[in-house]
């Protein structure tokens, strides 16, 4: 009898996370093709459409990638904190509460310069993501509660203290009974370049090079691996593991943070309960499709802000916008799977007595 | 003499390159209680998970009433009569004892649960109702409930991996009597696996002893046997040692004063009132068996555990309130006995795990030079000749023998002046373990004070200019190299001090 066993590759291609995605977006526009033709559509017909509205001019490429700001910012986010082998699922509630954050200061101060003002804004929304963390990164250093779950219920107190907000204290009289704060100035709004695209993809650019030198290059990151390999390790080498931790946490929930914000000053320009349409997941599967790796974060994060843009305008086709999600959803499983064929490979043993 | 019940002939069995079993020959009475006796690695558990189907063997055959049996497997095994239990518990907490014991489909006493439990916790004076929940229960009254479910699969032959190393003196005493009314009342075929002589004598009927995969001894009636034999058996003749023993000594480096620990998790030993001193280009052996202190003390040294009382002093000057990182710079060096998991980080690349000592060295305020890091890396592999083709892999592609060369050479380039090595070549085969043990002779010529912690008296004997002898967490004797035999120090470390 044969018995097929798991074992580790001892060299991985380091290109395999690339073609992992690469399958796993095959797999995706392949499954997204063959729903679409269930519906009676061409599947060629609405990709290219997606394609030309999402990428085909210097204007749609400048919407996708306002689309993919939040995306990317969030998944760095979680890159960092998964140094240390923790999830993040709390980006969503970590962008709003960037936003309230941001919102609260812009209420609350005055100061002359328009453009001083936004560097204080952005850099409170950080605050505001960092302090929505605190409190699951205070239980998981000090009693080792379950990061997941504390991040995945924080969003629910976030989402129910931005309805309180919007419906409360900040409602806008003027919004026509919708549940939204005031609009901030127009002196805050962030500049663009080529139109429209927002002066925050320079935000995020620098951040990917900045997470990508913290994670790789730098002895915060080192310190970072170390602690996520092995807890024992890390107290051998006379790391602090659980301070490490915490720091990469507020860290990660502070990029969601600015991610609100950004998204906030640029896009939405005032508080409300849409001022995230789910980033903060999508921005899991983002990095959970690059194994975490910065730049591939910035790359598939574009991609994705592309597809969101190319399923909200199919619809004028007829063709529900959630094809877009399901490419993404897909695209993860497939890339997941490819990911593992890289990794593993199996092995044929023996077994008779 | 009973009649043979259960015979294995030729069993040989290998991990790899390593030979677990060599062409071993094992057979049971029935009604008797066995003990299996040898040394940690030395192939016991290996031997009962063939016997229990989990493993298959290479080589071999098994026989049961003198039937041959064809295939195995844990089910099989099970209606044949055959069941273990394991070192670590295999029950369900939540559950009820009841519903332990009744879980199995083999369960014979599905119509008579309550005949069977009242005539069984009896045997194990367990007083316990059956509903109560698993949680709720003592660890020696799990280890009861552990035993009991292989009656209830109706299992005549029972496999005891270690039962007693979590019972406290009492329990194991209790246990003892219901082992004796099994076998003798009850007609159950026993065998016990432990290494400790004690029980070995007071429990069984028969001994056999493995010693590094071979059966050295079969059938030797307990009665008739004495320790200081059992434990010649166990540990083998010592080879005679290589190593130039002319070494200068110099200055005490390491000295411990009154060292006491104690800790509230369970299974961790108390250190009571250690005292020792360790010279510059000496090594001082610490023999003991796992488990008593000896990772504790390494741990105490090295300031990775912090909370206790007593001295340790390096040089003359004592760091007791020091941590980890202010140790390290006095130049001590720590080979933590679990080299992945502790030495090492496991996921992590070869290239992070080399430099988890002396990262600092390659920091440039919050900037890390990875080409330093490759450079000494680089150095590191020519030196100590480690085989690891991809900086980038991860440390746990390397062989085992690769895998402790890296963490030697990690802790010892720098020429520490303070070495702890706990079991630093256990696991590995012949020419890693020769090319470790030149290295810390290396270090001693140069002057560094050797602590060796090991289970594995021939590498005591062969390095060591001292040993000491833990157990239990106390320092029980100090033998100078004339003075050591392998017998004393046999008998010291079961704890029978004459």
């Amino acid at each position: 009898m044969n018995k097929y066993l798991l074992s580790k590759k001892i060299v991985i291609n380091e290109l395999s996370t690339f073609y992992s995605f690469l399958i796993g977006l095959s797999i995706g526009i392949g499954i997204g093709s063959i729903i679409l033709l269930t519906q009676g559509q061409n599947p060629i017909e609405v990709f290219s459409l997606m394609l030309r509205l999402s990428v085909g001019s210097v204007k749609s490429i400048s919407t996708s990638l306002n689309k993919a700001i939040p995306l990317i910012l969030a998944g760095l986010g979680i890159s960092i904190i998964n140094s240390v082998k923790l999830w993040n699922i709390g980006a969503e509630g970590q962008i709003f509460m960037g936003g309230i954050a941001l919102n609260f200061l812009y209420i609350n101060t005055e100061i002359s310069s328009p453009n001083l003002m936004i560097v204080y804004l952005l850099i409170t929304s950080f605050i505001g993501g960092a302090v929505c963390i605190l409190f699951p990164a205070i239980a998981k250093v000090l009693f080792g509660v379950n990061e997941i779950i504390t991040t995945l219920l924080f969003n629910y107190i976030i989402i129910g203290l931005t309805i309180y907000l919007v419906n409360g204290p900040w409602k806008d009289p003027g919004s026509l009974n919708f549940p939204a704060a005031t609009y901030v100035g127009k002196e805050v709004y962030l500049p663009t370049v080529f139109g429209r695209l927002s002066y925050g993809f320079i935000i995020c650019f620098l951040c990917t090079i900045g997470v990508h030198y913290l994670k790789e290059k730098s002895v915060f990151g080192y310190e970072l691996r170390i602690s996520g390999g092995s807890a024992l390790t890390a107290i051998y080498a006379g790391i602090n593991a659980k301070q490490k931790a915490f720091i990469a946490m507020l860290i990660g929930g502070g990029l969601a943070g600015l991610a609100g914000g950004v998204e906030l000053l640029s896009q939405t320009h005032r508080v409300s309960t849409g001022l995230s349409q789910g980033f903060g997941y999508t921005a899991i599967i983002v990095a959970a499709i690059t194994g975490m790796r910065p730049f591939g974060i910035f790359l598939v994060g574009s991609l994705f802000g592309a597809l969101t843009i190319g399923g909200s305008v199919i619809q004028t086709m007829g063709v529900s916008s959630y094809i877009a999600d399901v490419i993404q959803a897909t695209t993860l499983f497939g890339a997941l799977i490819a990911q593992f064929f890289f990794t593993y490979k199996i092995i044929k043993v023996s077994e008779d007595v | 003499m009973n009649q043979i019940i259960l015979e294995a002939k030729n069993i040989t069995k290998s991990f790899g390159n390593t030979n677990a079993l060599k062409n071993v020959d094992f057979y049971l009475y029935e009604s008797t209680i066995h003990g299996l006796l040898g040394e940690n690695g030395a192939g016991k558990s290996s031997l009962m998970n063939i016997l229990s189907g989990i493993y298959q063997p290479e080589n071999g055959s098994l026989y049961i009433d003198g039937e041959k049996v064809k295939k195995l497997n844990p089910d099989i095994a099970s209606k044949l009569g055959i069941g273990m239990v394991h070192q670590e518990f295999r029950l369900i907490d939540n559950f009820s004892i009841k519903d332990n014991l009744t879980l199995s489909k083999a369960n014979i006493y599905t119509n008579s649960f309550h005949e069977g439990y009242e005539k069984y916790s009896d045997i194990f004076s367990l007083t316990v109702n059956y509903s109560t929940p698993i949680s709720e229960l003592s660890v020696g009254e799990k280890q009861k409930i552990e035993i009991m479910k292989l009656i209830f699969n109706n299992n005549k032959i029972m496999l005891l991996d270690e039962p007693t190393a979590v019972l406290t003196p009492q329990e194991t005493n209790q246990l003892k009597i219901s082992l004796k009314k099994l076998s003798k009342e009850d007609g159950k075929t026993i065998v016990l696996i432990t290494h400790k002589l004690k029980e070995i004598q007071e429990f069984t009927d028969y001994i056999f002893v493995l010693k590094d995969g071979v059966m050295v001894a079969k059938d030797l009636e307990t009665k008739n046997v004495t320790k200081n034999e059992l434990i010649t058996l166990m540990m083998g003749e010592i080879k005679q040692s290589e190593i130039r023993k002319d070494n200068q000594k110099g200055t005490n480096k390491l000295e411990i004063e009154n060292i006491s620990f104690e800790n509230t998790h369970s299974n961790v030993p108390t250190l009571e009132n250690l005292s020792l001193k360790v010279r510059a280009g000496e090594i001082l052996g610490i023999a003991g068996v796992s488990g008593n202190g000896q990772v504790e003390l390494a741990n105490i040294i090295s300031g990775i555990e912090r909370e206790y009382s007593g001295k340790v002093i390096v040089n003359g000057k004592n760091i007791s309130n020091q941590g980890v990182s202010s140790r390290k710079n006095l130049n001590l060096s720590y080979i933590p006995e679990n080299r992945l998991g502790v030495g090492l980080a496991p996921g992590v690349s070869i290239i992070d795990n080399s430099a988890v000592k002396d990262y600092y060295k390659a920091r440039f305020g919050p900037h890390l030079s990875g080409n330093k890091m490759l450079n000494y890396l680089n150095i590191l592999i020519k030196q100590f000749s480690i085989k690891a083709p991809n900086p980038k892999a991860e440390v746990s592609t390397l062989s085992g023998g690769n895998m402790q060369k890296l963490l030697m050479g990690r802790e010892l380039i720098s020429n520490p002046e303070v070495i702890i090595a706990a079991q630093p070549t256990r696991g590995l085969d012949v020419n890693a373990v020769e090319a470790l043990h030149d290295l810390i002779v290396m270090q001693r010529d140069k002057g560094a004070a050797v602590m060796l912690i090991s289970e594995d008296l021939d590498e005591l004997f062969k390095l060591s200019d001292r040993i000491i002898v833990m157990y239990e967490g106390r320092i029980v004797k100090e033998f100078s190299m004339d003075e050591a035999d392998i017998e004393s120090v046999g008998l010291a470390m079961a704890g029978l001090n004459e």
